[in-house]
């Protein structure tokens, strides 16, 4: 039943307490049977969290997620959208929720791994004062050109022979991230300029305004399908699927993986059964044909892994991050 | 060009929701154009929220309905009643109300809704042919551009809007140091967040609006002591006698031209280019003292010129997301609830949108002028509305519809703290309009200044050696040095001021 816990701090909820303790679920040991006559969600709804706002792609994935678990489970479940500051609002809302389960959230990696890089101390949110439900999806960046810039490989702009200039889609975004590792690397001076979100870079990368640009795959796909946009490289770990003739930076030599990542949190302390519950409902949710749709629609990779596993990738991306930012003095906040 | 996307537009206006809600949006605008007081932007401010569950395209038409709808309708009672539903009526009452009282309000209502449905139709037109002219530069405009065409704008708010321009000046620049709130966009240092993360993307312009406009306008209204409802003067006649078109031909075809082209530019629009097609009525007509004694023209001219502003109004906004004035930004605000942005890519990416929403205002005006000759009667009742009964209900209504379209009470909070800075904005005679549209403009000047001086190296000669940015910085000068040229020279010539407009405008004409 719904018990009401106050949250329980992460580094107390590891240790082998009793199971009727334990409620501050561990998420990846849950093995054992869950109670499945427990009244959750019993009649009532879901609120799914989302810290941005209507129709973006974060939005849209909670969205079919949240379909398909409220078919499953039998009660509504309801998107509320509540943008600000990359979803730290909405974090910081949930982090005040009962965990009970009626209340989840769709949480970007980028504001778990990447935020906290360029923003002052506790201004970001913390993962660990979070449950984990389940990871969702992958979503890759790509550095593109206009053709007319002549620019095709890494190379290029390494022999540019000046400056160069490129956007992203915001500071402390992946987008940026992705950027200013590689051309750290690569030594390539280069100026990084801001925008507000993918399709004002897009916009000024076609235009020529910037030499490059750094956007999501979804985002780009159609320009570079239709020769409007050179793809230069991404920045995912393996070539995705979606996009196979583009190297990867790693395969250009570069070691800069940088993905924006999703997954489902929830306040800390939801009980195992609950947690079960919810993880089986995401399971069919996955399942179900409008759901993967909406993957291939958005050229997202799925990562539906437990949500340990989210846990450990998400904080071993921050301290890898922030070991090779320190390494190349990159400062994401007061940008060169 | 090509006609495919237009024709696609009609097909968009003509689905059965697109009509309805075209439909409700000039009736509810004829209406708040008949209610002093609640102007078109307080309107569309408060009826914000609503659009979050309708189709942009439906939404946008209806909003777009209400802005155009209550030019018709501030007509009605500033030619019965002495009374300017809306500020760009004020000028309609020095001789429609003289008309009235000669027994030609038919006439003068008439000559004024054939008026508007001519100019807003020229408009229209002239708007279906620039707008994707003006979209087709799009690529060339980087923040260079931006920044520039931010600047000019902030200049023409200042300096052209109605009323004191000092006054004007100050509520800019208060527009402009609030849109530095929140966490800088280029170094993510927070800025007059006190810590709060409500506060971290800057103020919302939704809040602002629905407090500036709204409930900042429900409040000066309360104060205002109503008089008691007059009887209005019987209308008949209603179709203008063949002398009455002859005459007002003209002033109709100078109208259009005039509206338009102070529609186009930031700062002008309806209430504006009103004065002044009615100034320059006056000027060209060989009769000038038949003005304020009831000259049809003095009817025809101001409104055929406010209808053909609000139309071209969009321009602007649609083609380069630049709020011409108040009441676009508020519509700007609309677009992005809806989730549009407003730029140079809507012609291309969204031609549903675009075009629906343009050629939904031919279809309006043709509702409007339908309606408004036989719905005179009705639409005058309204004015018994008590406003203690109005105000509590319109006051209720803001303020739910605020907290739904972020989910947040701090939102609510927001629109309090701004309804009470409009309400003693007013009081003291400042427009809140400037400070919207500055607060609008300044996050755009402030963006694309530091984004361009990224790019340029920080060389800020660059922003002459781009042709458009260039231009435009030509234009920001002359309009900047040009008042003090024309008041050197008026001076020495001593020129009587203009008794109907106020001295601010005379620059325009």
């Amino acid at each position: 039943m719904t018990t009401n816990h106050r949250a329980r701090r992460w580094a107390l909820s590891g240790a082998g307490l009793t199971l009727a303790l334990s409620l501050t679920a561990c998420g990846g040991n849950v093995g054992g049977g869950s109670d499945s006559d427990e009244e959750f969600p019993g009649g009532d709804p879901i609120t799914m969290l989302v810290g941005q706002d209507p129709g973006g792609s974060t939005d849209l994935i909670a969205r079919a997620a949240a379909d398909g678990l409220s078919d499953e489970l039998g009660v509504p479940v309801t998107v509320e959208n509540r943008p600000g500051a990359n979803g730290a609002l909405a974090a910081q809302q949930l982090a005040g929720e009962d965990p009970d389960g009626h209340t989840l959230m769709v949480y970007n990696g980028s504001l778990a791994y990447i935020t906290p890089l360029a923003v002052g101390e506790g201004e970001a949110p913390d993962i660990a004062d979070f449950d984990i439900v389940t990871g969702l999806s992958l979503d890759d960046y790509v550095l593109v050109t206009a053709p007319g810039s002549g620019f095709s490989s890494v190379e290029d702009l390494a022999a540019a022979g000046r400056p160069i200039t490129f956007g992203t889609t915001g500071v402390g975004t992946g987008s940026q991230l992705s950027q200013e590792l590689l051309f750290a690397q690569a030594d390539i001076d280069a100026t990084a300029v801001p925008f507000d979100g993918g399709s004002p870079t897009l916009t000024a990368v076609l235009g020529g305004q910037v030499d490059v640009g750094s956007v999501q795959l979804g985002e780009a796909i159609e320009q570079i399908e239709s020769g409007g946009l050179t793809p230069i490289v991404t920045f995912a770990e393996e070539r995705p699927s979606y996009l196979p003739d583009t190297p990867t930076a790693v395969e250009a030599g570069y070691d800069v993986p940088v993905q924006q990542s999703r997954a489902v949190f929830a306040p800390q302390g939801v009980p195992d059964d609950v947690m079960q519950t919810l993880r089986d409902g995401f399971e069919a949710a996955f399942e179900t044909e409008a759901y993967q749709q909406l993957n291939e629609d958005n050229l997202l990779t799925p990562l539906e892994v437990d949500g340990e596993e989210i846990r450990e990738r998400w904080t071993e991306n921050l301290d890898n991050y922030r070991a090779v930012v320190e390494e190349y003095g990159i400062d994401l906040g007061g940008d060169a | 060009m090509d006609l495919a996307p237009v024709l696609d537009g009609f097909a968009v206006v003509l689905e059965p929701t697109n009509l309805l809600y075209c439909l409700i949006g000039v009736v509810v605008g004829m209406l708040v154009g008949v209610l002093p007081g609640l102007g078109p932007a307080a309107t569309i401010a408060i009826l914000l929220p609503i659009t979050i569950g309708i189709e942009p395209v439906t939404a946008i038409i209806m909003l777009a309905g209400i802005f155009y709808g209550a030019q018709y309708g501030g007509t009605i009672t500033s030619v019965l009643l002495k009374l300017p539903g809306e500020a760009s009526s004020v000028v309609t009452v020095f001789d429609g109300y003289a008309m009235a009282r000669q027994g030609r309000a038919g006439t003068a209502l008439g000559i004024a809704a054939i008026g508007s449905f001519a100019g807003g139709t020229i408009s229209i037109v002239a708007l279906s042919f620039l707008a994707p002219l003006v979209a087709s530069f799009a690529l060339d405009f980087g923040p260079p551009e931006y920044t520039a065409l931010a600047l000019l704008g902030i200049l023409l708010v200042a300096t052209v809007s109605s009323g004191s321009r000092l006054k004007a000046v100050v509520a800019a620049c208060v527009g402009l140091l609030l849109a530095t709130v929140g966490r800088d966009g280029f170094t993510a240092t927070e800025r007059f967040t006190f810590g709060n993360l409500n506060l971290a993307d800057g103020l919302d312009f939704v809040p602002i609006a629905m407090g500036l406009f709204g409930l900042g306008e429900i409040l000066y209204n309360l104060e205002q002591r109503h008089n008691a409802t007059q009887a209005p003067t019987k209308v008949a006649n209603v179709w203008p006698s063949r002398q009455d078109l002859r005459q007002s031909s003209g002033a109709i075809g100078r109208g259009s031209v005039i509206g338009f082209f102070l529609g186009i530019l930031p700062g002008g629009g309806a209430t504006l280019s009103s004065l002044a097609a009615y100034a320059v009525e006056k000027r060209r007509s060989k009769t000038p003292e038949r003005f304020g004694k009831g000259a049809v023209e003095g009817v025809a001219g101001p409104e055929t010129a406010n209808n053909a502003a609000a139309t071209s109004s969009f321009i602007p906004l649609l083609t380069l997301g630049i709020p011409a004035n108040a009441t676009m930004a508020v519509i700007f605000g609309a677009l992005l609830v809806v989730g549009v942005t407003p730029g140079p890519q809507l012609v291309t990416e969204e031609p549903e949108l675009f075009w629906g929403v343009v050629n939904s205002m031919y279809i309006g005006n043709i509702l409007l002028l339908i309606m408004s000759i036989p719905l005179v009667g009705l639409f005058v009742k309204i004015l018994r509305v008590r406003p203690a009964i109005l105000a509590p209900i319109t006051v209720l209504i803001t303020l739910i519809g605020v907290y739904t379209v972020n989910n947040s009470v701090f939102d609510i909070v927001l629109v309090i703290v701004f309804g009470v800075l409009g309400y003693l904005m007013k009081k003291a005679g400042f427009d809140p309009g400037p400070l919207l549209l500055a607060f609008v403009l300044g996050a755009l000047l402030e963006d694309g200044l530091r984004r361009s001086l990224l790019i340029f190296d920080g060389d800020a000669t660059g922003f002459f050696t781009r042709p458009i940015s260039g231009t435009l910085l030509v234009v920001f000068l002359v309009v900047a040095v040009y008042p003090f040229v024309a008041s050197l020279r008026s001076r020495r010539r001593q020129e009587p001021a203009q008794d109907t407009s106020d001295p601010n405008t005379k620059e325009l004409v």
